[in-house]
Parts: C-alpha cells; sequence; structure tokens
C-alpha cells in the first residue's frame, strides 16, 4: 500500500517537523543569545536609512540600503541580521529593521520637486504607501525593540510621532529616540527631550557619525 | 465601499471581514476597491469637509469627498432600511466603466451570484478612477452617475441582500445619480447636494469611523489610517492605480 506508506512518512514528516519547531521555540526562549529584532522607526527623512547604514557598516562592513535626500527612499523594509555590537567586553547581537518613513499622507506632487517625472512619482508615492502599511505590520508583529529617529531640526510634535511613540509604548517595547542631524545648525535636541520626557533621547549625526559611541552604549544597554 | 474579488467579482462591502481569509468564493486573495467618490459626484459643494476633516481638505481630494458623502447620505436614506447603508466613506471612486459592464446590465444577476460580474472588474477599475477624479462635475452626467450607482448598488446588495435590489431598482433620485437598474436605493429621496449638506456634517463621524486603512484620494495620492494599519492583521502588500490591491493573509485563516 504504497499510499500508506506515503500517508505514515507524511506523518513522520510532520512528527520531525513539529519537534523542530518545539526545539525553536525552547532555544528562543531559553537561550539570551537570540538577537533582538531592533526596528529603526520615524517619519520620512529623518535619517534612518543613514543610521542603519552607520551601524551596519561600522559592525558589519556593509549597507542596508540608499540614502537619498527625497523622502521615501526606503520604501520596503530592510533587515540586516546578526550585527554584532561589543560594549565594555561583552558584545550584544541584534537585527535591524530599517522601515520606510512613517506617515499619514503620500502626495506624488512632493517628488514632482525632486526632478522626478510624474510617472515615477506615482509609483514612488504608491511603493512609499505600500512601505508604510509594511512598517506599521513590522511594528505589530515583528519588532522586540524600536530606535526612533526624528530629524533634530524639525518640530517633534506631530501627529504621526505621537501616534507611534503611543502605539510603541502600549506595546511595552524598549525605546530608544534618536535626535538626528544634530549637525545641523537648526538642530534642537532638547526640543525632543521636551516632547518625549519619559523616553531616552539621544543626539546623534548618523551622517557625520558624531556621539556613535554613545548611540551604540545605549542600544547595548536598552537591547542587549 | 465595495471591495470586489478581482477573480470572481464577488463583492463585500466595505468594512466586511468575509474577505480577509480570502475570497469565500473562489479563494482569490486580490480585491478592488470600488470607492463611491464616482458615483457621487453629483454633490460635489458640499463635502470638501465632511469627509475627512483634517487630511482631506486638499482640493484634490474634495470631488472624492463629496461623492463619499453622498453615498453616504444615500445610504443613510436609501440603505438604512436594509442595514446596508454602512459603506459610504470608502468607495467613493466607484468606476463607471466596470459599474457599466457589471451593474448596469444586470444589478439583479450580481446581486444572486457575484461571481458572475467577475470578469468587469479588471478593466474598469482605472477608468473608473480618473472618472472619479474629474468628476467634481459628475453630477451633470447622468449616465456616468447612474451607472455608478448601478455598480455600487449591486455591489452593496450582493453583499447585503440581494433580493432587496431589483424591487427598488429604477427609482434612484439621489441628485442625479438615480440609477435605473440598480437603484437599489432608488428610495433615497435625497435630491440635491444642498440637500445632502446638513446631513453630511452629522455624518462626519461616521465617515471618520469608516476611514480606511488607506484611502486612495488618487492615483499617487494616498491617505493612511496608521492605526487601522496597526491594528489589522492582514496587511496590504501591493496597491494599484485602479484602486486595486493585494494583501496577504495570515496563513493560518486559511486552514
Amino acid at each position: 500500500m504504497p499510499r500508506l506508506a506515503r500517508a505514515r512518512e507524511d506523518r513522520m514528516g510532520l512528527l520531525t517537523e513539529l519537534k523542530d519547531s518545539i526545539s525553536r521555540a525552547a532555544s528562543t526562549l531559553f537561550s539570551e543569545q537570540d538577537p533582538k529584532r531592533i526596528g529603526i522607526y520615524g517619519p520620512p527623512n529623518a535619517g534612518k536609512t543613514t543610521l542603519a547604514n552607520r551601524i551596519a557598516r561600522d559592525w558589519t562592513g556593509d549597507a542596508v540600503g540608499p540614502e537619498s535626500p527625497i523622502p521615501h527612499e526606503t520604501r520596503r523594509a530592510r533587515r540586516k541580521e546578526n550585527v554584532e555590537i561589543e560594549r565594555d567586553g561583552k558584545s550584544v547581537q541584534i537585527d535591524i529593521v530599517d522601515t520606510p518613513g512613517v506617515t499619514t499622507k503620500v502626495d506624488y506632487t512632493e517628488f514632482l520637486d525632486h526632478d522626478m517625472e510624474k510617472d515615477d512619482a506615482v509609483r514612488r508615492s504608491r511603493e512609499a504607501t505600500e512601505g508604510v502599511a509594511e512598517a506599521m505590520h513590522w511594528l505589530r508583529e515583528d519588532v522586540d525593540g524600536v530606535i526612533y529617529v526624528l530629524d533634530s531640526t524639525k518640530d517633534p510634535f506631530t501627529q504621526v510621532n505621537t501616534m507611534l511613540i503611543g502605539i510603541i509604548e502600549s506595546q511595552d517595547l524598549p525605546v530608544l529616540i534618536f535626535a538626528n542631524k544634530i549637525d545641523l545648525e537648526d538642530s534642537n535636541v532638547q526640543r525632543i527631550r521636551n516632547a518625549f520626557p519619559q523616553h531616552e533621547t539621544v543626539p546623534l549625526s548618523a551622517l557625520e557619525g558624531d556621539n556613535m559611541d554613545e548611540v551604540y552604549d545605549k542600544i547595548a544597554e536598552y537591547f542587549g | 465601499m465595495p471591495h470586489q474579488c478581482t477573480d470572481c467579482g464577488t463583492t463585500f462591502e466595505d468594512g466586511s471581514t468575509e474577505m480577509l481569509s480570502g475570497c469565500p468564493s473562489c479563494g482569490g486573495n486580490t480585491f478592488q476597491f470600488l470607492p463611491d467618490g464616482a458615483d457621487t459626484s453629483p454633490a460635489p459643494e458640499a463635502d470638501p469637509p465632511e469627509k475627512t476633516p483634517d487630511r482631506s481638505t486638499s482640493d484634490s481630494t474634495v470631488a472624492r469627498t463629496v461623492g463619499s458623502a453622498a453615498a453616504t447620505v444615500r445610504d443613510i436614506v436609501g440603505s438604512d432600511p436594509d442595514g446596508a447603508g454602512t459603506d459610504p466613506d470608502a468607495a467613493d471612486p466607484l468606476s463607471p466603466s466596470s459599474a457599466d459592464e457589471t451593474a448596469p446590465s444586470s444589478p439583479d444577476e450580481t446581486v444572486d451570484s457575484a461571481t458572475d460580474t467577475g470578469t468587469t472588474p479588471d478593466e474598469s477599475p482605472d477608468a473608473s478612477i480618473m472618472s472619479n477624479m474629474e468628476a467634481g462635475s459628475v453630477q451633470r452626467d447622468s449616465v456616468t452617475t447612474n451607472r455608478e450607482d448601478a455598480a455600487q448598488a449591486s455591489a452593496r446588495s450582493a453583499v447585503v441582500s440581494p433580493g432587496e435590489l431589483p424591487e427598488t431598482a429604477d427609482e434612484t433620485d439621489v441628485s442625479g445619480r438615480s440609477q435605473p437598474g440598480a437603484g437599489a436605493r432608488g428610495e433615497a429621496p435625497v435630491e440635491g447636494p444642498e440637500d445632502e449638506r446638513p446631513d453630511l456634517e452629522t455624518l462626519r463621524d461616521e465617515l471618520n469611523d469608516q476611514f480606511e486603512s488607506i484611502r486612495i484620494v488618487e492615483p499617487g495620492q494616498y491617505e493612511l489610517n496608521l492605526m487601522e494599519l496597526y491594528e489589522r492583521d492582514e496587511y496590504i502588500i501591493a496597491l494599484r492605480e485602479d484602486g486595486r490591491y493585494r494583501i496577504q493573509v495570515p496563513g493560518d485563516w486559511r486552514d
């Protein structure tokens, strides 16, 4: 009865799979070394990808994705796994997820200012919207901690920031707020601290590499 | 704002959870969203404010808003009895063309078996959206309106209760949208945009409640409801200009 035999085989395979997945789950539960998945969130053009690239280059030598002054350059979440950060003789392993900038409105006309053809702008807009959906989905499903990146030259009191920080808090996720672009003259870190006093705010310039030591200290402290 | 399966044409009311686990009829997971804006064109002036209090203020959205507002009103008036009228917000840009093909020809049929209509949706969407956009003026084209109405009506009816549609048909008065065939809401006495205005304001809350996770204002312009996106189990993985989108369904939903 080949059919019976196959059925039995299938069942055995299923059992093996089950066993595997149980032991995987157990190892997830008990091993402290499993990398935490850290989502880099924030509004468009805050410097999320620049930061992700800075971290990835510093510790793995690779980049995560292209950076651009045009908003919504990152339209798909990109992950860099097993980034090992060494601090004080210990090493912390994280997966970093660079996410598309979160916004409540995407308008292709915004891209037309950047010398983009309408078709390209519309496509970019559509992809950016999908990207936001994806980023929100990741936030709910797949993230163990959040680095929230803000452009410190801009007003942090926005609907998006408030809503996202609120969601992150409701999830009880560990969160660090990064006040990026401190190399710019208009930078105002205090304004960000005032906006979110309940969270640790770390000033930095991902582009220039300013204050990265503290950045890594905090990452290790919060997500290690 | 009906959603429609692009494979078999089955339609789902806005907010319907049926489709979240894939199309119950054919198992497809690609759906087209038929915004009401197109149909609604009749009430251009009144709506801008109501639809999206905060975000939709922009000019481009006006037509849409209006449409949806009108739809809402119509739903309230006409469909309430049935209980079908809940979907007003999303469906604005109903594609007239799609409507033409699907609804007008045989509203009743669509109702009975949404599957039959399946073919139409694919072709029409682009046209419909475009029409919507331009459409602040839509009121004038009774033709377009009618078609749209029919489509919308059929879509809704399919979801709600097929039986109701046939009877009411032909009577729709709603400011020029009246649908001969589909006029499910035919009774809807709502006449002009003016009439709707007062209602529109009251509808604002309702519209907000129904604000979808992603609203296509026009191709390339989107408004996102972050909480909705966050709270949904499924998520949208591909948008199309024509208003269709693909969603990813959690594995455990399908057996």
